[in-house]
């Protein structure tokens, strides 16, 4: 049990550590990529990568404190069902709003024309 | 083991962690300044409320406190909402209401 | 404890900037975006300050029914102000 614990201990601070790293390469072509549509993918990999990897990992650390009693089952399942949750909920979101986008593609350069 | 337990404590890392997720704010912000059109600026608040269900987990393990991570749940369902609005007004020039 | 006043701090201080910049706006629609991401700064801050249930309460007025009304509203109305 003991060996149990330690092996999620240390699967969750991994997990976490590479959830990090696609939270800073997504937040970093934000601010770097040249078009919207580029922008859209960066955001999209700091979304899925950078929030369900982490909700895992914080889900696996906390099944392996002891000393949070039975709030440690309580939080890893609310982490598991928040990481399914955006899972699901991030990519429609930015399909709707890139579709928007390609769709009022010439308003868009209207918009840029006029420099606002 | 010693060893491995020195170098790999747990409020270490969720520290290193909690600073990056700040850092990465701050881009997310400085991209709502800059943004040229809405939907950059819109994809920006989306990257962040996802952020923030992230930073709920993470302050609720870092103090010890697990009873207080309730809402991520309500805001991962809701952060979505914002993208179709924005989307359905500028591609419809109306929402349904 | 460091952490908790550090995001405070932070998030204080783009809240206040984006209060600005949201009454300088010319385009009615960027504002209500600037409202929202006002909003998720709040939200964060409330949290940190153990208050969970004002929270639960605070975030859905401020990033759904908000963002709502003031669409309709553009809607039924002129998007840019002169």
């Amino acid at each position: 049990m003991e060996i149990l614990a330690e092996a999620a201990r240390y699967c969750g601070i991994s997990f976490l550590v590479i959830g990090c790293f696609f939270e800073i390469v997504g937040a970093i072509g934000v601010l770097r990529l040249p078009n919207f549509f580029t922008r859209a993918h960066a955001v999209t990999v700091a979304s899925v990568g950078g929030a369900v990897l982490p909700l895992i990992g914080v889900a696996l650390i906390s099944l392996s404190y002891t000393e949070l009693g039975l709030g440690r089952i309580y939080l890893a399942c609310l982490c598991i069902v928040t990481a399914l949750l955006i899972l699901i909920v991030v990519p429609t979101g930015s399909h709707a709003l890139v579709r928007a986008a390609l769709r009022t593609k010439m308003e868009i350069a209207e918009e840029q024309s006029r420099g606002s | 083991m010693v060893l491995v337990e020195i170098v790999f404590n747990v409020t270490q890392v969720l520290e290193m962690v909690i600073f990056v997720y700040i850092a990465s704010m701050v881009m997310f912000f400085v991209r709502i300044l800059r943004g040229p059109t809405i939907f950059d600026r819109v994809i920006a608040v989306d990257a962040l409320s996802c952020d923030l269900a992230v930073f709920m987990a993470l302050i609720a393990l870092y103090t010890g406190n697990p009873h207080i991570a309730f809402p991520m749940i309500f805001i991962a369902l809701w952060a979505y909402v914002l993208d179709l609005y924005v989307s359905k007004y500028l591609e419809f020039r109306d929402i349904g209401e | 404890m460091l952490i908790p006043i550090v995001v405070v701090l932070v998030a204080s201080t783009l809240s206040i900037i984006l209060a600005y910049l949201t009454m300088v706006e010319k385009d009615l629609l960027i504002a209500t975006i600037y409202i929202a991401f006002i909003g998720v700064l709040y939200t964060l801050i409330y949290y940190i300050l153990m208050a969970p249930d004002v929270v639960l309460a605070y975030m859905p007025v401020s990033s759904i029914l908000l963002p709502l009304m003031i669409v309709i509203v553009l809607k039924k109305t002129k998007r840019f102000e002169e």
